[in-house]
């Protein structure tokens, strides 16, 4: 790619960027203008991946090129069957696709989450248990609260028994370890916004530079006098003014 | 001067956002180098499984994430691929997210040349492919029932890096990098099925949510977020992008606490004084 297209990515995509940010102040045409480009833009990115990457070297090319295999037809017509959903007068056709997504997912997926979800996580609750005399002090308090964690939790989202008296207190308990649980995932999600805002943040400043011929700053310049001037005229005139 | 507080409360949120702008990009100009002091277990378990491995193993890098979650887990890739370089492992790349495919290259077209590693014959990248749970199944019996070729169109069996590679059974671990929930495919249908050692790296969100395939062992270590990468980036020596945003996260987080004090604070004097 040559230098000079770089650099218009570069512009192109810092000016996308402060348009997109420029809603946290006020909505505005700019704003609306990288909204539909973002929309266009990724339903033509995602025709073109299933195009190339699938449609072509999987369904296209066995079926062009010798030797032909014939094979692919039968997943190629199950999934353009999904297709026909749009047309009312054929859409029962659509179920045989997805009977057959349902079939195979639910067979690939159900067992192998029972082993890795429930089965797993069982043994690994009271696996610990088996080994105390050899564990330290913090390593059998560390498998207790994991323990006493997952059954007060499993009480708190019992249902077919009234929270009352015992119960009552182990569910409540178990509030208790949802509680740090929310708090830590809120935290983390609050560490992963600062970073995806630093990295665009990484962006800018990569395009401030004099070899991207201060894209950020231009930009910015333009967006704030734009508001200005739009602050300017949009101004209504006072009761005074206005006699 | 309870009136005065009260104003506190009705601040235009847009003076927050300004703020939370100015401390973040800050550090992006004048770096102030806070360091990075801890290393999270979870991250130094990763960092030993991969540093265990004998010279020659194969690993196979599973990159599943787009520019979306980019800065979180670009340099997370970076590190470990670097360390798997430096380690003189064999490295292949797969991904199921087609957006990946980019920020892929943009990694290959720079660490390998730092260690001298020539395609082919140290590391082979294969395109992308959907359906990750088909392919994962298949690759189980043939790898090369999926990637019959390379990303450049050339015979992956004949890659001297493919060398004795057939299935994961020859495969010394897998890591999966991803903001997605492509890991606990891994983990159900590969980790646990196939007894792969497994390492991931994934978004701070997600962090949490993996602790309890950390605590049975069903994955070997976890990097979460910029502040894994910046870990295993201090721990392979060797600072990034990681690190060099610890600034401007710890700066945001000051700024948050901050808030949070600052408002509980006037909340109290409002209702008891």
């Amino acid at each position: 790619m040559s230098e000079t297209w770089m650099i218009a990515g570069v512009w192109i995509a810092a000016g996308l960027t402060i348009f997109l940010f420029s809603f946290l102040y006020k909505d505005n045409p700019f704003f609306k203008i990288a909204e539909h480009l973002y929309l266009g833009a990724g339903m033509g990115w995602w025709f073109q991946v299933y195009l190339y990457n699938i449609w072509i070297p999987k369904v296209w090319d066995p079926l062009a090129h010798a030797p032909h295999d014939w094979g692919v037809l039968i997943p190629a017509v199950l999934g353009l069957s999904l297709v026909t959903q749009f047309i009312p007068k054929i859409s029962w056709v659509s179920r045989y696709g997805f009977t057959f997504l349902m079939g195979y997912g639910a067979g690939l997926v159900v067992p192998a989450s029972l082993a890795t979800d429930f089965m797993s996580q069982i043994v690994g609750t009271i696996k610990p248990f088996s080994a105390l005399g050899s564990m330290s002090a913090f390593s059998i308090f560390n498998a207790l609260l994991i323990a006493v964690g997952v059954i007060s939790v499993l009480f708190y989202f019992f249902f077919s028994v009234e929270h009352k008296g015992a119960v009552k207190k182990v569910s409540n308990f178990g509030i208790y370890f949802l509680m740090v649980y929310f708090g830590a995932a809120f935290g983390n999600t609050v560490m992963a916004r600062f970073s995806l805002l630093y990295g665009r943040f990484d962006e800018l400043n990569a395009a401030a530079s004099a070899h991207n011929f201060y894209a950020t700053q231009i930009i910015l310049a333009a967006m704030v006098l734009y508001f200005l001037v739009h602050g300017m005229i949009g101004k209504k005139p006072s009761a005074e003014e206005a006699h | 001067m309870k009136e005065i507080l009260q104003k506190f409360f009705k601040i235009d949120r847009r003076w927050i956002f300004l703020l939370l702008a100015i401390v973040l990009f800050t550090p992006i100009i004048r770096p102030i180098g806070l360091p990075n002091k801890t290393i999270a277990r979870d991250t130094r378990n990763a960092y030993e499984a991969l540093d265990k491995l004998p010279k020659g193993s194969f690993v196979l890098f599973s990159l599943d994430y787009d520019p979306s979650t980019r800065p979180e887990l670009q340099p997370q890739a970076t590190a470990v691929i670097r360390h798997a370089f430096r380690r003189d492992l064999r490295v292949g790349v797969v991904t199921y997210i087609a957006g990946s495919t980019g920020l892929i290259q943009q990694i290959f077209e720079k660490v390998p040349g730092e260690f001298k590693k020539v395609n082919g014959t140290d590391y082979a990248i294969f395109p992308y492919m959907a359906n990750p749970t088909a392919v994962m199944t298949q690759m189980a019996s043939d790898f090369y029932g999926i990637y019959d070729k390379d990303q450049d169109g050339k015979d992956a069996r004949s890659l001297p890096v493919m060398k004795g590679i057939k299935s994961y059974k020859d495969m010394a671990m897998v890591v999966n990098i991803t903001g997605t929930s492509i890991l606990d495919s891994w983990v159900a249908l590969v980790g646990d099925k196939y007894n792969v050692p497994l390492v991931a790296g994934v978004t701070a969100i997600s962090q949490p949510g993996y602790g309890p395939y950390l605590q049975t062992g069903q994955l070997k270590g976890l990097i979460g977020g910029m502040k894994g990468a910046a870990e295993y980036e201090s721990l392979i020596q060797e600072p990034g992008k990681g690190t060099s945003g610890i600034d401007s996260l710890n700066l945001g987080h000051l700024l948050v606490l901050a808030l949070i004090l600052t408002s509980n604070i006037i909340l109290l004097v409002i209702r008891y004084l």
